[in-house]
């Protein structure tokens, strides 16, 4: 199941999914689930669920501040893993 | 034409800038407005331009690099962010009227740092006796009109000392002096993209070591149900849609500078400058203000002419094909502080695309006029 990683603005989540390109971690940048966003409109990293430790260590180590974390569950609902 | 007016804008440019701006024309939509494969190239040009300033300048974060129409507005939102009415406001002698109007309008007590041409010294010595208890100081990097480079170094370790805000002007530096953001420390640097830096007019850039307060407040593709502005740069100071086809061929024109370097680009420009000023020194109706000393200088020369008013000299020169500015240059401060208020200048301003040729040939008009 795919992972979501939030962040708090466009440029954040483009530092972000360089961050994890770079440290070999398949990235994509996406419009947040509105119903996951309590401020309107939020951009998210979608990544693979095996990539996920790595990835937050590559973040932490970037110092990129990241939000939420959820998992697609289907039928369009997440559940968060990390907040 | 003869284009020595570069300090007004940057017209001759590296061919990858038109490009730049060509590529982004046909294949760009808004950053922050959808996740779409246009929008995110945007977003992707938008953001390597952001890192490629922050590599130029020191810069910490790719997002405290904001996107700006041109080096006035960044001063406005810089000014803006710092001063308040009857705040004791410090600035040199030579600054813009971008510096010198924001502050006037905002009812600043505005303190000059009055010092002559070309001493730097004596500049730092003014500078101390008035930065302490001053609520910010705002200063030039380099004189539009003399193309005096002010010892903005100094001036900003005395800001740290005395923990005094500081706003560099950068319009006439960026892409020629080196300029070091995380050791000059400044509270804000403003710059535009169309000139040294080689991108499109309408681009510019604020350095930010604060959040600073919006100029202009609308919509940023994020946080939408929020009334406030963003708290987080660069979306904070960057309502509305963006210059994306500017700021495309601004960072083309920020790759060229990298690769070259700025001290390369000003070596080029001085050595014109010196170039003119040879050809130039031997005519008696010609009075030129400038330096021996390359270390205080940029490639902008200003004169006068004990036979035309500037504005007819100017007038005189395009009609032979030499695009050069007269007058006050937006300056007029400086013009006081150098004493050519009455008369202004002529001001001839290099590229490193300018050629020891085209030299040669404007300044024989000039003898000959």
């Amino acid at each position: 199941m795919p992972i979501l990683i939030m962040f708090r603005s466009l440029t954040y989540a483009q530092r972000g999914a360089r961050v994890l390109e770079r440290s070999g971690i398949s990235a994509s940048i996406a419009k947040a689930p509105m119903k996951m966003t309590d401020k309107g409109c939020s951009y998210c990293v979608r990544i693979s669920e095996s990539g996920l430790t790595m990835a937050l260590t590559a973040l932490e180590r970037g110092d990129i501040v990241y939000g939420k974390v959820l998992r697609f569950s289907g039928e369009g609902e997440y559940q968060e893993v990390l907040s | 034409m003869i284009y020595l007016d570069s300090a007004a804008t940057s017209f001759l440019k590296p061919p990858q800038v038109g490009r730049g701006v060509m590529k982004a024309l046909s294949s760009c939509s808004s950053p922050g407005r959808g996740a779409y494969s246009a929008a995110m190239y945007a977003a992707d040009v938008v953001l390597s331009c952001r890192e490629t300033a922050a590599r130029l300048f020191h810069v910490p974060k790719p997002e405290q690099i904001v996107f700006t129409s041109s080096a006035t507005h960044g001063l406005n939102i810089a000014i803006r962010s710092l001063v308040h009415p009857g705040d004791r406001v410090v600035i040199s002698g030579y600054e813009h009227n971008a510096v010198t109007r924001p502050l006037y309008a905002l009812g600043a007590d505005i303190d000059i740092v009055s010092t002559r041409l070309f001493s730097p010294e004596e500049m730092i010595s003014e500078f101390e006796k008035k930065i302490p208890g001053a609520s910010a100081v705002v200063c030039t990097h380099v004189s539009n009109v003399f193309g005096y480079v002010l010892p903005v170094e100094e001036i900003s370790r005395m800001c740290r000392l005395y923990r005094v805000p500081c706003i560099l002007d950068a319009s006439q530096s960026a892409g020629l002096l080196n300029i070091d953001f995380s050791e000059l420390s400044p509270a804000f640097i403003a710059m535009p993209g169309h000139k040294g830096l080689l991108g499109p007019q309408g681009t510019g850039l604020l350095l930010c070591n604060e959040s600073g307060v919006p100029l202009i407040y609308g919509g940023t593709g994020g946080f939408s149900l929020q009334q406030d502005m963003p708290e987080d740069l660069p979306e904070r100071l960057e309502a509305g849609t963006l210059n994306v086809c500017g700021i495309a061929g601004l960072l083309e024109g920020m790759k060229f500078v990298l690769s070259e370097s700025p001290n390369r680009l000003r070596a080029q420009e001085i050595k014109l400058m010196r170039e003119t000023i040879r050809q130039l020194s031997g005519c008696n109706t010609i009075q030129l203000y400038y330096s021996d000393n390359n270390a205080l200088h940029c490639g902008v020369l200003s004169m006068i002419s004990s036979k035309y008013d500037c504005e007819v000299w100017a007038e005189k020169l395009a009609s032979c094909g030499v695009a050069a500015r007269a007058g006050l240059h937006c300056a007029p401060l400086a013009h006081k502080t150098a004493g050519t208020l009455d008369v202004g200048t002529l001001r001839i301003s290099f590229s490193p695309f300018n050629t020891s040729e085209e030299i040669r040939a404007a300044t024989g008009i000039m003898r000959k006029i």
